[in-house]
């Protein structure tokens, strides 16, 4: 009834009532990109350039701003140390997890709650404040100024999120289904890699997509746990950069963007996902 | 029988299988998560001599925390993270509920928006702080254009002035995450049935009177997400102050949290650099998890109980 009645009024004056609205929504997708878009300019303009042309485009797409941060700056092994952890950790993360979450959520086994509680316990579990019980554990196994140690601390914390997930996707998938392969003799390890994880990759992607950001972006486990700087990650070497550079500006914005990078691309090939994902769970951080 | 028999040993099969399934998960989680928060907790009743624990002392490292010299820091750290969390309730939940109920009334374009206002969110915080510790820094580009509108005369020293500088991190933090309630108010927004909007236009309520009569009731649990997720992120409060700002929380302490302090008297930059104080950093840990604990429970309590059931 009333949609009618709003219909019945021009079409301009419909336009117009909005138009305070999108102004708000222009003005808040301003804030967001002009700052990224300064980011990108500024990579390619000289220190000097930047003090004088603020916001146009860089004289010429010169690639040294880059090339510096990637050898002089040694990003690019900061680079490869990030991928390696990231990789790791997404890794272990999601093969341990869906092992742990197949039996709880399809099995009767009288303990499932308890042990799915514990697990899930661990999502708001605020880690970092037993960082120095953590060191000194880390310390003792040897795993200090080392990727496989934080490797192995990122999939622990990940670890709740991850099976908390698949333990959801997994409890709706119809009982007959591992029955059936059950039947034919198929071992639990094939049942659960070959038939029920392939049926839950929505719940693997969501996984795999918020470790990688996740572990790609953490600062504060480097920062206690490396001091080798051939060990370092990526932001932990941006925020030496911000000082130590701190009059190269090019420099620092180029090691910026190309901290970025990987997670621009991967956010627009995957921003579907990565929106509903957060919409629904909400369980980004 | 033999059905009896084949379904106990299936039974006996599973929970060995189901043991072998949990147990690397279960490991990694308790070795690196379980274990040292354990440790941690019961280390804060105990005096340190550098890593190492030396005898049981009650509570006396939580009443050291209190008073001087820690007093300072600690009601300084309580406050900024107190101010910061309101002031991330206010300028990020609050404007991005106003954003949400923007792309709500619209059909076209929302999925565009909600992925430019989101990017921010999976940038790590370190490059934000770094991004806006350049922007902001002395002839930076903010004060360019301030001087260039007429708004502001002369160098922009913001993050210097420790009147400023706090309220500047809170708003790079919701430059940061104000995609986060504009994607979960808006998977809100869509979950109310389309009906209820059309009775109350039939009652000839306006948009805002919608907004806030109609659709926010709707939205407690979405906002019961947000508030129990902000209050953890912003006591867990770290990089951007680490980044921007240095461990001390410049100037004058000015933009010092909960966590850098407690990172000070763990690893040392606290007082003399390199000098730590493990057992007031492991009583300010408990004391912080106490916090956060007991928040969330009140929050998450809080919420259901408000949240309208249809």
């Amino acid at each position: 009834m009333n949609a009618l009645a709003i219909s019945d009024r021009p079409m301009i004056s419909r336009q117009l009532a909005r138009l305070p609205g999108w102004a708000v929504l222009a003005v808040w997708t301003a804030a967001v990109l002009l700052p990224l878009y300064i980011l990108v300019v500024s990579c390619f303009k000289t220190t000097a350039e930047i003090y004088d042309n603020r916001l146009g485009l860089p004289q010429s797409w010169a690639l040294d701003n880059f090339v510096n941060a990637w050898t002089r700056a040694d990003l690019g092994h900061n680079f490869i140390n990030s991928l390696i952890v990231t990789g790791g950790a997404v890794i272990l993360t999601i093969v341990v997890s869906a092992m742990a979450a197949y039996p709880l959520s399809r099995y009767r086994l009288g303990w499932n709650a308890v042990m799915l509680g514990l697990f899930l316990s661990g999502i708001m579990l605020p880690i970092r404040l037993a960082s120095v019980e953590l060191f000194t554990l880390m310390r003792n196994l040897g795993l200090l100024d080392s990727l496989t140690g934080l490797i192995l601390v990122y999939s622990a914390i990940r670890i709740p999120f991850a099976v908390f997930i698949f333990a959801n996707f997994m409890r709706v998938l119809p009982s007959e289904l591992d029955e059936a392969a059950r039947m034919d003799g198929a071992g639990e390890v094939r049942i659960l890699f070959q038939i029920i994880l392939p049926m839950v990759k929505p719940a693997v992607s969501i996984v795999a997509i918020f470790t990688a950001i996740a572990v790609w972006n953490d600062f504060f486990f480097p920062l206690i746990f490396i001091f080798d700087d051939r060990y370092k990650t990526v932001p932990l070497a941006i925020s030496v950069f911000v000082g130590q550079f701190r009059t190269d500006w090019g420099l620092v914005f180029a090691s910026l963007a190309i901290s970025m990078a990987p997670i621009l691309i991967m956010y627009c090939l995957l921003a579907r996902q990565i929106r509903e994902g957060v919409g629904a769970g909400g369980g980004m951080k | 029988m033999t059905t009896l028999r084949r379904t106990s040993s299936l039974k006996r099969t599973q929970q060995r299988m189901a043991v072998l399934f949990i147990l690397p998960a279960l490991a990694v989680y308790a070795l690196f998560v379980l274990y040292p928060l354990a440790m941690s907790l019961w280390g804060s009743f105990f005096i340190w001599k550098g890593l190492r624990m030396v005898e049981f002392a009650g509570l006396s490292n939580f009443s050291r925390l209190f008073v001087f010299p820690s007093g300072a820091r600690l009601y300084g750290a309580l406050w900024h993270n107190t101010a910061w969390f309101f002031g991330i309730m206010v300028f990020q939940n609050g404007i991005g509920l106003l954003l949400a109920w923007l792309l709500f009334l619209r059909d076209k374009g929302a999925a565009f928006f909600q992925s430019v206002f989101f990017f921010p969110a999976v940038l790590s915080p370190v490059i934000v702080g770094a991004l806006w510790r350049l922007l902001l820094a002395p002839g930076g580009v903010v004060e360019w254009a301030l001087n260039g509108l007429g708004m502001h005369q002369g160098s922009l020293t913001v993050l210097g002035n420790s009147h400023a500088a706090l309220g500047m991190l809170i708003a790079v933090d919701a430059w940061n995450w104000m995609g986060l309630p504009v994607l979960i108010y808006t998977a809100g927004l869509r979950q109310i049935s389309g009906q209820i909007f059309e009775a109350a236009k039939l009652d000839g309520a306006g948009n805002a009177r919608m907004l806030f009569s109609v659709a926010l009731p709707l939205l407690m649990p979405a906002l019961g997400t947000l508030t129990t997720l902000s209050f953890i992120n912003t006591f867990n409060q770290f990089d951007i102050v680490y980044v921007m700002q240095g461990v001390q929380g410049n100037p004058s302490y000015s933009t010092d949290t909960l966590v850098t302090y407690f990172y000070r008297l763990a690893f040392g930059a606290e007082g003399a650099v390199g000098i730590t104080d493990i057992g007031l950093a492991l009583a300010l840990g408990t004391m912080l998890f106490l916090i956060l604990g007991v928040g969330t429970l009140l929050m998450l309590r809080f919420f259901d109980r408000r949240t309208v059931q249809l």
